[in-house]
């Protein structure tokens, strides 16, 4: 029996493949699976191609994982359109489309896998069901009755999903699944490929993306504003808080461009309240101005970036992890924005009540970098123990403050309480413009160079913050993987994988990626002797700016690729026993950093 | 309690030049601030670059001088997000009709209860002297040396266009005048726009200078103009650049609900749903 198990599907839009994945997906969470399903579809507004990949497992699910075990073809067309993203190997058992007219010996697949299954899916949705629409019922029938995936689950599914559009269409449905499910067994797999039964602990797990995670935290961290302008993959940020956020109180903008939105949302930020705005890059640089001055004016703010495929509209639905110099850098003049990152869809619940509590605590912006994939992957969840959370308030004034009160009051720690209209005696100006402590315009070099030491020098105790960061492995151990993002749990799994393997090695996951915690890196390299930063950008972003800022390892590599080219945790397991291998003389390693797109 | 303009002046000197038509328009705005009685903590004032985006500094009000251009979305998000709040908006033609003016009619049409007033120089103050978007076809300035060739914007109808319930025109030449419709547009429920013609001393043309504008401005009340007639201040606001017309154009008799008060409702009717949903549960 398997614990695992990786189900690639993919048809033209009409074929109802995502669907399937979704029936699927619920039919896991309710029998007690974990999972993650990822969509992917072709840039067309309607129609097009259209895939998605579950994949299930009875313990916690770290990433969409590799090579499938199951691959689904309504058409080869479709299905080949998304190359890397549905790999097959020689294991997989392959189950397509008989009417496509293919012989099993001839699928156009570069590899021969040993199970090659034509099935006459639509003849058999149009004998059972009478449609060509149930077909992708009549696949999960086959699924289930393969693999073993919640037969209960999953009929049960059909009949709240079709329940309510008639008698006739609910019946055909149901007749499609069955017919799947006896196909199955009248053809029963050579090998075993059942998945395990699930262990659960009888909790409600939820299914859930990032986007809307990313949504329910910033209420719950108190969230009372947002201002947005849609973009894929950031939207539903907004379209989930739209529907919520009144009842907490708040209010919602979709302004006329990103400039306003996040203008907005520094103008309630003024106001005394929490304030988000969310993105993706082409948005990120166009906040790019008013980010500096919610910097100088020392307001608290979220700004999300869910990464996408760039530059300009790039691969707008798929996912990449090259926004990290936008999100630390796009800044104008000496400034420091925080820029976090989740790695999970669990993680975002966390990740965001902390963007919250950082901006807060530290009155500056805070970037948070979610990326495509986490944001529009669904992931079956534990339920979230709120109570581990705090949520931090900004400093305000009180008593004799108010008196003669200095907004940008030069303060040990950089941190001066603020105000806010309505406050009786703390009115001051707030301006873009550099100020003096009482927030009067004043260009005296000494000034600035005070300013610029208390909004740079407030943020220094957050480069210490080893919470924001994952350790996990041997500590003593001579290679390490660094990650972040949707690609730390591919590197978590690799790590363990290697681990299991007999390699000594060590990872460490950075969920405050700038400013460089130059501490916490140095500490992670001493042991050290190789080092691979692994992330979806071409030129390794984040393997550039821990250079940066430290003193790396003598040998330092970058594992790195573009967007909407997945990582799949082999790639790290094998580049982790590369490594394990004593050095050669020809490492060139040190002398240039490798961007390697392998 | 009442209130004198010195409760609402600050400790900032202005940075203007002398003679510029500025002081006149933050000193109307002192009295009519008086008129209105409200305290200044409870004023929010926001504005953009500029000679006269630094408004704001000279009150005692909260200022808020953002960046060029986006003065009015930073003032929606703190009147969204506290509608108590009486919020000022402030700024120069540019800031208003060139970088900012894609703002402009979303301002208008979502009908926040603000009150904006521009400082129309006709010409880029603060960088010295270059074209502006009110500036006239063949003006020559330091970034036209040969004379403009493009025809300028008209802001009167430009907002009438768009629907703005409050319109009017000002001279700091006018003190009373200025006065009374800062504190109209103030008292008006919804977004209200006053241009002020502030003439740029240093920069701007002979022609627009108060001397000239004691002589060249035409009181809409004198002409018989009624405001409730938004088809009439279209016409005359026509004349923009030509005729010198103040008072107030426009002011619609029956001022739709504002989008703060929308917001207001939906908060209470979203909350008490969740409310009877609880109890229903319980
Ligand atoms: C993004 C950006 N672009 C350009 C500038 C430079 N700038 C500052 S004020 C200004 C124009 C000022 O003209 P106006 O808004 O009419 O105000 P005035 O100074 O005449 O009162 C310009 C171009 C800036 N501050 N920010
Ligand atoms: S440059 Fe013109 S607008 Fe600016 S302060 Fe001087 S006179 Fe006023």
């Amino acid at each position: 029996m398997l614990h695992d198990l990786i189900i690639g599907m993919a048809g033209s839009g009409g074929d109802g493949i995502v669907s399937a994945g979704e029936s699927l997906m619920s039919a896991s969470a309710k029998e007690g699976y974990y999972a993650i399903l990822t969509k992917s579809f072709g840039s067309q507004i309607r129609g097009g191609e259209s895939s998605c990949r579950l994949r299930v497992a009875t313990t916690p699910v770290l990433n969409p994982g590799g090579a499938l075990t199951v691959a689904v073809a309504l058409n080869w067309e479709d299905f080949l359109r998304f190359g890397g993203e549905l790999p097959v190997t020689a294991d997989t058992v392959v189950i397509y489309e008989q009417k496509t007219g293919i012989e099993p010996a001839a699928i156009p697949l570069s590899v021969r896998p040993a199970v090659v299954l034509a099935v006459p899916i639509a003849d058999l949705a149009m004998k059972s069901a009478g449609t060509l629409q149930a077909k992708n019922n009549l696949v999960l029938g086959l699924l289930a009755g393969w693999f073993g995936l919640g037969r209960q689950a999953i009929l049960e599914g059909i009949r709240k999903k079709f329940g309510r559009k008639g008698a006739d269409v609910l019946l055909g449905n149901e007749r499609a699944y069955t017919a799947g499910l006896a196909y199955a067994d009248e053809h029963p797999l050579a090998a075993e490929k059942r998945l395990s039964p699930p262990q659960t602990d009888g909790r409600k797990r939820q299914v859930i993306d990032g986007n809307e995670m990313c949504a329910t935290a910033a209420l719950f961290a108190g969230c009372k504003f947002f201002g947005g302008y849609p973009i894929t993959p950031a939207t539903e940020i907004m379209e989930r808080l739209q529907r919520e956020i009144w009842k907490h109180g708040g209010s919602l903008l979709q302004a006329e461009d990103e400039i306003a939105g996040i203008a907005a949302a520094v103008g309630a930020s003024f106001a005394g309240r929490k304030a988000m705005t969310a993105t993706s890059g082409p948005g990120l640089s166009l906040k790019a101005e008013v980010l500096g001055l919610a910097s100088v004016v020392e307001l608290p703010l979220v700004c999300v970036n869910v990464q996408r495929g760039g530059p300009s509209t790039g691969l707008p639905t798929k996912s990449e992890q090259a926004d990290l110099f936008a999100a630390a850098f796009s800044a104008h003049g000496d400034t420091v924005r925080p820029v976090l990152a989740p790695i999970s869809v669990e993680d975002v619940f966390g990740v965001t009540v902390e963007a919250f509590n950082i901006a807060e605590e530290f009155q500056t912006p805070v970037i948070l970098l979610s990326d495509q994939e986490i944001a529009q992957r669904k992931d079956i969840v534990d339920p979230i123990d709120t109570s581990r959370f705090k949520l931090v308030e900004r400093l305000r004034p009180i008593g004799r403050e108010l008196e003669g009160y200095t907004r940008f009051r030069l303060t040990e720690s950089g941190i001066s309480p603020i105000s806010h209209p309505g406050m009786k005696g703390g009115s001051y100006l707030a301006a873009g413009i550099e100020h003096n402590e009482r927030g009067e315009p004043c260009s005296s070099g000494e000034m600035h160079e005070k300013m610029n030491d208390k909004r740079l020098n407030k943020l220094k105790p957050l480069q210490r913050r080893r919470d924001l960061f994952l350790m996990e492995g041997d500590p003593a151990a001579t290679i390490g993987v660094i990650s972040w993002g949707s690609v730390a749990g591919v590197a978590l799994e690799a790590v363990r994988t290697a681990q299991a393997q007999g390699l000594a090695v060590k990872l460490l996951i950075p969920k405050l990626l700038y400013p460089v915690a130059e501490e916490i890196y140095q500490e992670f390299f001493a042991s050290l002797q190789r080092c691979v930063v692994v992330e979806q950008s071409h030129q390794g972003q984040l393997h550039r700016i821990i250079r940066m800022w430290t003193n790396v390892p003598r040998e330092f590599m970058s594992l790195a690729r573009s967007g909407a080219n997945p990582i799949a945790p082999d790639t790290i397991v094998r580049r982790i026993s590369e490594m394990a291998r004593p050095a050669t003389r020809t490492t060139v390693t040190t002398l240039v950093p490798t961007l390697s797109n392998q | 309690m009442a209130y004198t303009a010195k409760d609402f002046r600050s400790s900032l000197k202005p940075i203007w030049c002398p003679g510029c038509g500025d002081f006149g328009v933050v000193t109307a705005l002192y009295r009519a601030l008086v008129n209105i009685g409200r305290p200044p903590h409870e004023v929010a004032f926001i504005s953009g670059i500029g000679c006269s985006s630094r408004i704001p500094g000279y009150t005692t009000a909260y200022g808020f001088n953002t960046v060029h251009g986006r003065a009015l979305p930073v003032a929606q998000g703190i009147k969204m997000a506290n509608p108590d709040l009486l919020v000022l908006v402030a700024g120069g033609d540019g800031d208003g009709f060139s970088i900012g003016g894609g703002h402009v009619p979303h301002a208008i049409r979502r009908n926040l209860d603000l009150t904006y007033i521009v400082m129309d120089n006709h010409i880029y103050g603060l960088t010295k002297g270059q074209l502006s978007p009110t500036t006239p076809r063949g003006a020559k300035t330091s970034s036209s040396t040969y004379g403009s060739m493009e025809d300028p914007v008209n802001p009167l109808l430009y907002v009438l266009a768009y629907g703005a319930g409050f319109v009017a025109q000002g001279v700091p030449a006018d003190m009373d005048g200025l006065t009374r419709m800062i504190e109209e547009a103030i008292r008006y429920p919804g977004f209200a726009f006053v241009n002020i013609q502030s003439p740029c001393v240093t920069f701007g043309d002979p022609e627009d200078q108060m001397k000239v504008q004691k002589t060249k401005m035409r009181k809409l009340a004198a002409e018989g103009h009624d405001s409730a007639n938004r088809l009439r201040a279209m016409e005359l606001a026509q004349e923009y650049g030509t005729a010198l017309y103040t008072g107030v154009f426009y002011r619609n008799p029956n001022p739709p609900a504002t989008y703060d008060s929308q917001i207001r409702a939906r908060q209470r009717n979203q909350q008490s749903a969740v409310t009877a949903a609880a109890a229903v549960a319980a």
